[in-house]
């Protein structure tokens, strides 16, 4: 290989380790939310689009950089999510219908609206915060004056794919070490056995949607300063998260992570070696792989590997 | 009178065109009836199989696409669509039913949703056969008015309400229905359950197919990003079936005059056009939490709904345990 | 019986001459479709604004024929059956003898196939794909250039300034992207520039980095980039973050060519130049009163898709004026016979290399200078002097 093809392949590498932090950000979210609920929540996007009007507004208005509005972002979707929970999908649930997918077509329904409502109070023009990181970056060249090959780290995210590694961690110990969390992680794992031992479902699928929301809330804000905002723009990301989360396995945090990475890596290289076009069947011949080959998605082999153990 | 009320419905669309409509109510007209056609063989396999599919826009996009093709490549024309698109969307199906029929639930559900995108990627990428984002265009169209088209959709739609109604009044339609309700039971029972989704699959996808190749005739152009939409195509088929009905004969056909008139008479209405998503999303959220099987399905229920208030709570778990089942 | 004849013309001749009297009160209504919600109804709000505002200019000097101009909006959301549905509602029901509008290349395929059919002019405003007006239909005119005239400008600012010997095409996943990268395709082979890289993306990706490393590594003259809004941003921000030095970014209108381009991109934007169809600092009649009007009430520069909206509206009211009578066939004659100046510049409706009633208009290279998106090139329209060769990015500060 030249030093050319290295620069190309690592350079490649790197973005695909960064989109896939980004990745897993949008998808924890949905880890949860489908891990506890068994739901598909098709309005996973745009509850990230209302995160970052907010975040937009927050920085447009009163110059309130991005990274703190995760700090208000995040609580306002976790009561959007928990009174979504509350007043329009477990009434759903409680409904006895033919199909059990009643409630998807329930979130197709908040997600048109959202959308529309967004498009409705703030036009469809595009948006971005113009804040000074958006484009820093650091360069190999910068540290090591000869080096043969140049390499660039985009610093937001690089902070981003930090923030995502933080949130799983804190979310992981959420999950396994507090009461509460494994209320949740009953719930998901055993309905029936989680309600006769006392655990109050209910409760803990309105605070799993809420904390759902709340993280999409977060990646929303972390998104924002590399993207950019227009009402239309959930749907694309609800398919990502959809992948992610069946690739790092049902309620699965640290699979989420991984399989972002994975289809981050994937993604990029497709776009590099096949071409970019091809990028998005590489996304859904991965998805559909998992669905078949690896049910449990990569949580399954972490678990396997501890009990071989 | 029950028996023949197909007839006579059938008998009245038929002489509808008679009445001499403008060609915009008869555009809405031959819309809905596609529609129907579409909700119809949804509910085949998502309605009385179970099989919930989130990507009924690959079989209307490939029956969309071999009309096209042919018209593009081999300078047939493009009726040749309706036939050609059997075959075609008939042996997808069987290998797509293959990767994802053993998957349930949710996952099917998934599955099915990334195999539609999978073929818009796809058509968008071959360019050489399909002209990519450029689309296919019929340089004319059969007819400029619109009486032959409706009627070869009616046809179409007659042929497929006929077929449901076969299907699920043999034996067939009884496996689908175990299978729905509870597919382990159903193989322990001995019902080789692979076998009769994939008949079920096939079906609803050759018709499904058939109606996209009306498509492609009838609009006189195709692009991937029309034909394999998930929003415009998958996911609004899951609701003509949902608000109409789940299960029934009539639903989709009902869900489908509800869905376009709404979408036609709200976006009409100055100033509040811009937000019929808005209205439309309310509308279903309304519909799935009070009428949960559909306005067809539950209107015999919507009298008793107060009745069910007792026993709240052994209904409660019931409920749960019926939730529990489609994820299992 | 010769009473009866004389009777009859008397009568026709009151009811023509009533029936003038009560229509000088009754507005003419002209029901436009176009995309207010969507992926696309950025493009749809900016023409929506520029056909009011000329609708209201002409409103204000008299009206079409003594009548007031009343537009109103149909929302298609981009898709061509509700483009469609729209279309023969307005011809069948409303009666409306000309149609105006839309903007995705998909619906106005859509819309143009309903207009042959039924025989009612169409203008198109500003879709791009060559085959709209390439399908001997009567009665479909378009304002803009097509596809493959866009970047008639660009090639020749190539020519003359840059010489370029190779040259890297990225372009967006649709019918716009596709036919403009396969028309640079055909455009640099006749200018013997060799293509090194040719990728297409999916609309609204996220990260390039992956094929711009590639970009970087084949090292071209020239990289030209077909791209939307915020892609075109998102695209020149992460160029400037590899820091892939081209001798010059180009690219080729739509996204940018609007404001937002640099309003997102920043200092990235610096020295990328677009191809155009229209600048709001062109010395058309009336071009930068409507741009600058624009400007004051909307807060932003128009771009050509609202210029061209704008004339539109201009031109069917002189085709409606010219018309013997508001019939479809009389007006489908009156705008051939078009021949005007308007804001967007000189337009009539010619036939030729395979186009049917198509507007030629010449193109433009506009290059961001300082924040400011500037004309630069035919040299006769200079507002500024071109910045060439453009320095890399190591040395910007």
């Amino acid at each position: 290989m030249t030093a050319p093809q290295v620069e190309v392949l690592l350079q490649t590498l790197i973005a695909g380790l960064l989109l896939g932090g980004l990745y897993a950000l949008i998808g924890i979210g949905m880890t949860l939310i489908m891990g506890v609920m068994k739901i598909i929540n098709l309005a996973h996007g745009e509850l990230m689009m209302v995160a970052m009007f907010i975040a937009y507004w927050l920085f447009t208005l009163l110059q309130i950089d991005p990274y703190v509005s995760v700090f208000i972002a995040a609580p306002v979707l976790f009561v959007i999510g928990v009174l979504l929970q509350k007043f329009l999908i477990t009434p759903v649930l409680k409904v006895d219908s033919i199909l059990p997918e009643n409630q998807v077509i329930l979130t197709v329904g908040i997600g048109m609206v959202l959308s529309n409502l967004a498009t409705l109070l703030f036009k469809s023009d595009y948006r971005s915060v113009s804040v000074e990181y958006a484009s820093q970056a650091w360069y190999l060249t910068d540290y090591w004056k000869d080096a043969p090959i140049e390499l660039s780290l985009s610093f937001a995210w690089a902070v981003s794919f930090l923030i995502a590694l933080v949130i799983t961690a804190v979310l992981w110990f959420f999950l396994t070490k507090t009461d509460t969390g494994k209320s949740v992680r009953a719930t998901a794992q055993d309905l029936h056995a989680a309600l006769l031992m006392g655990v109050n479902v209910n409760r803990m699928r309105m605070l799993s949607f809420g904390i759902g929301a709340g993280l999409v809330g977060a990646a929303g804000c972390l998104f924002i300063p590399i993207y950019y905002l227009y009402p239309a723009l959930g749907g694309q990301f609800t398919l990502i998260a959809f992948v992610i989360t069946i690739l790092g396995g049902l309620g699965s945090t640290v699979g989420a992570i991984i399989g972002g990475v994975i289809l981050g890596i994937f993604e990029s290289m497709t776009a590099t070696y096949v071409g970019m076009g091809w990028a998005p069947v590489g996304r859904f011949v991965i998805f559909v792989a998992a669905l078949i080959f690896l049910p449990g998605g990569v949580a399954s082999l972490l678990r396997k590997r501890r009990v071989g153990k | 009178m029950k028996r023949s009320l197909p007839l006579i419905i059938l008998g009245l669309l038929g002489l509808t065109p008679l009445l001499g409509l403008s060609s915009y109510i008869m555009h809405i007209l031959i819309i809905f009836i596609m529609w129907s056609v579409i909700g119809m063989s949804w509910n085949l396999l998502g309605g009385y199989c179970g099989q919930v599919s989130f990507g009924h826009a690959a079989f209307f996009g490939l029956g969309a696409y071999t009309a096209g093709i042919l018209y593009h490549h081999a300078g047939m024309s493009s009726w040749w669509g309706l036939p050609f698109s059997i075959v075609f969307v008939a042996g997808f199906s069987l290998v797509i039913g293959f990767i994802v029929l053993r998957l349930r639930g949710p996952y099917f559900a998934l599955a099915t949703l990334a195999m539609g995108e999978v073929l818009r990627v796809s058509a968008e990428n071959l360019t050489w056969l399909t002209q990519g984002d450029m689309g296919i265009m019929l340089q004319q169209r059969t007819w400029v008015g619109k009486v032959q088209y409706y009627y070869i959709i009616l046809g179409i739609a007659a042929l497929t309400f006929f077929l449901v109604k076969k299907v699920i009044e043999s034996k067939l339609g009884y496996y689908f229905v175990a299978i729905r309700e509870d597919q382990d039971a159903a193989e322990s029972l001995g019902i080789n359950t692979t076998f009769y989704k994939t008949i079920a699959l096939c079906l609803s996808a050759v018709l499904t197919g058939v109606a996209g190749a009306f498509y492609t005739n009838y609009m006189g152009y195709i692009d991937p990003k029309v034909v394999f939409a998930l929003h415009d195509i998958s996911i609004v088929t899951i609701m003509v079936v949902m608000v109409g009905g789940v299960a029934t004969y009539w639903g989709p056909a009902v869900g489908a005059v509800i869905m376009i008139l709404l979408a036609e008479v709200v976006r009409s209405i100055p100033k509040l056009g811009a937000a019929h998503h808005t209205l439309f999303g309310v509308l279903l959220i309304v519909i799935i939490i009070f009428l949960p099987n559909g306005i067809t399905g539950d209107f015999g229920r919507l009298k008793k709904m107060f009745g069910l208030r007792n026993g709240a709570d052994v209904d409660k778990l019931k409920r749960l345990l019926g939730f529990g089942r489609s994820s299992s | 019986m010769e009473r009866l004849r004389h009777l009859s013309v008397l009568v026709m001749v009151m009811a023509v001459l009533f029936a003038a009297e009560v229509f000088a009160a009754e507005p003419l209504r002209l029901a436009i479709p176009l995309p207010l919600t969507g992926g696309q109804a950025k493009f749809g709000e900016m023409m929506k604004r520029s056909y009011e505002m000329a609708a209201e200019e002409i409103n204000a000097k008299g009206g079409v024929r003594g009548r007031k101009l009343a537009l109103e909006f149909e929302d298609s959301s981009a898709k061509p059956e509700i483009a469609r549905a729209i279309v023969e509602k307005l011809i069948d029901v409303k009666k409306q003898p000309i149609i105006i509008g839309e903007y995705t290349s998909a619906c106005a395929k859509a819309v143009a196939a309903v207009a042959e059919e039924r025989k009612t002019p169409y203008v198109v405003v500003a879709s791009a794909a060559d085959e709209i007006t390439q399908q001997k239909y009567k009665y479909v005119f378009r304002m803009n250039p097509p596809n493959a005239h866009y970047s008639d400008g660009l090639m020749s600012y190539f020519k003359e300034v840059v010489k370029p010997a190779t040259m890297a095409i990225i372009y967006e996943s649709s019918d716009f992207g596709s036919s403009s990268a396969k028309d640079m395709v055909k455009n640099a082979e006749r200018a013997g520039i060799r293509v090194l890289v040719n990728e297409k993306y999916e609309k609204g990706a996220v990260d390039f980095r992956p094929i711009l490393s590639k970009v970087k590594a084949a090292n071209p003259d020239v990289i030209f980039m077909v791209s939307y809004v915020m892609d075109a941003a998102l695209l020149m921000r992460q160029i400037k973050e590899l820091r892939v030095d081209a001798r010059l970014f180009a690219g080729g209108a739509a996204g940018f060519d609007i404001p937002e381009f640099v309003d997102n991109a920043k200092d990235a934007a610096e020295y990328v130049v677009t191809a155009t169809l229209w600048t709001p600092q062109l010395t058309f009649k009336g071009a930068r009163e409507y741009a600058a009007k624009f400007k004051s009430k909307y807060g932003d520069f128009p771009s050509y898709h609202g210029a061209s909206a704008y004339a539109t509206v201009y031109v069917v009211k002189d085709a409606l004026e010219r018309a013997k009578n508001l019939t479809p066939d009389e007006i489908r004659a009156a705008l051939k016979a078009t021949k005007m100046e308007t804001a967007f510049g000189p337009v009539q409706f010619a036939d030729k290399e395979g186009f049917q009633n198509q507007n030629f208009t010449d193109t433009y290279v506009r290059q961001v200078i300082k924040g400011e998106h500037e004309t630069i090139w035919p040299a006769a329209y200079a507002t500024q002097k071109y910045i060439f060769p453009i320095p890399k990015w190591r040395e910007r500060r």
